[in-house]
C-alpha cells in the first residue's frame, strides 16, 4: 500500500479541536482500527491541537493549525504544527498535588498524548513546533 | 461545533446527583462550580457526578473536575462517578481520578455504593 496523506488546517480558536479529532477518526474507523483504537486517537489529536491552539498560536484567530495525516498499511501518523517555540520540558503532573491546591490542576494534554499513542516526538522548527504521533493498528506493536 | 455543557442536579435520597450533559471543557468550569456550590450549601455530603455517554472530556475538563475533587476533599465529602464510556473511564484511571471518586457503572450502583460504604 502505498502512503496517502491528508492535510487539514483549523481556525485557532476553542472547539476547532473537534474538527480535527472528528477528521482523525474518520480516516482510523476506515483504516479498520479498533474502536477502543480510534477513541485513543481522537483524545490525542484534540489534546494536540486544543495545545496548538491555546499555547502555540495563542488563540489567534488569524493563524491556523495545520494537521497533516499519513497513511500506512499498519499505521497512522498524525502531525500537528502551530506558530509557537514548542512547549520544552514537561514534567509528569502530579494529581495528589493539584488536589490539594499546591499545584494549578491543568496541564494533562502531554501527559494523555504520550500516554495514549504508540509514539510521540516532540520538535521546535523555524516555523513554528511540532507534534509527531504514531498509532499502529495493533497496539504495542 | 462545540456543544455548550448542560449540568442540571437533583437528590436521590441523601446523594446529590449532578447530571452533566455535553462538552466538558473549560469553559464548563463555571456551571459544575456553581452547581457543587449549591449542593454544598444545602450540607450534601454525598455527590454523584451522571455523565452523559456522548460526553466529550478534554484535559481542561479533567482539570475542572481535579479542582472540584479538590474542594471535596477539604469539605469532606464523599464523591461517585457514573455514565463514563469505557474510553473516558481509562482517561480517568490514567489520570489518577478513581482514588478519588470510584466509578460505578451504573446510577443504582453508583447510589447503592454510597449506602454500602458508609
Amino acid at each position: 500500500m502505498t502512503d496517502s496523506k491528508f492535510e487539514l488546517h483549523v481556525p485557532s480558536t476553542p472547539g476547532s479541536e473537534k474538527l480535527a479529532m472528528d477528521f482523525a477518526a474518520d480516516v482510523a474507523r476506515r483504516m479498520n482500527f479498533p474502536a477502543d483504537r480510534v477513541e485513543d486517537l481522537k483524545t490525542a489529536v484534540a489534546e494536540a491541537c486544543m495545545n496548538a491552539i491555546e499555547h502555540g498560536n495563542k488563540l489567534d484567530a488569524s493563524t491556523r493549525v495545520g494537521i497533516r495525516l499519513t497513511l500506512s498499511k499498519d499505521r497512522l501518523q498524525v502531525v500537528v504544527q502551530d506558530k509557537g517555540p514548542g512547549i520544552g520540558e514537561v514534567k509528569p503532573p502530579d494529581l495528589a498535588s493539584r488536589i490539594e491546591g499546591r499545584a494549578e490542576p491543568r496541564g494533562w494534554g502531554i501527559y494523555l498524548i504520550e500516554n495514549l499513542m504508540d509514539e510521540v516526538t516532540f520538535e521546535s522548527t523555524a516555523e513554528g513546533s511540532v507534534v509527531k504521533m504514531l498509532i499502529y493498528l495493533e497496539k504495542g506493536k | 461545533m462545540t456543544k455548550n455543557a448542560e449540568i442540571s442536579t437533583r437528590l436521590k435520597g441523601d446523594v446529590s446527583v449532578i447530571d452533566i450533559r455535553g462538552d466538558v471543557t473549560p469553559a464548563a468550569a463555571a456551571p459544575i462550580e456553581d452547581a457543587y456550590r449549591g449542593i454544598t450549601a444545602a450540607g450534601g455530603k454525598k455527590i454523584l457526578l451522571a455523565f452523559n455517554a456522548d460526553c466529550y472530556i478534554n484535559s481542561g475538563g479533567i482539570a475542572v473536575l481535579i479542582g472540584v475533587l479538590s474542594q471535596t476533599k477539604k469539605n469532606a465529602q464523599t464523591v461517585r462517578i457514573t455514565g463514563l464510556t469505557p474510553h473516558f473511564q481509562k482517561i480517568f484511571s490514567m489520570v489518577g481520578l478513581t482514588k478519588y471518586a470510584q466509578i460505578s457503572p451504573s446510577e443504582d450502583a453508583g447510589l447503592a455504593g454510597f449506602q454500602e460504604s458508609r
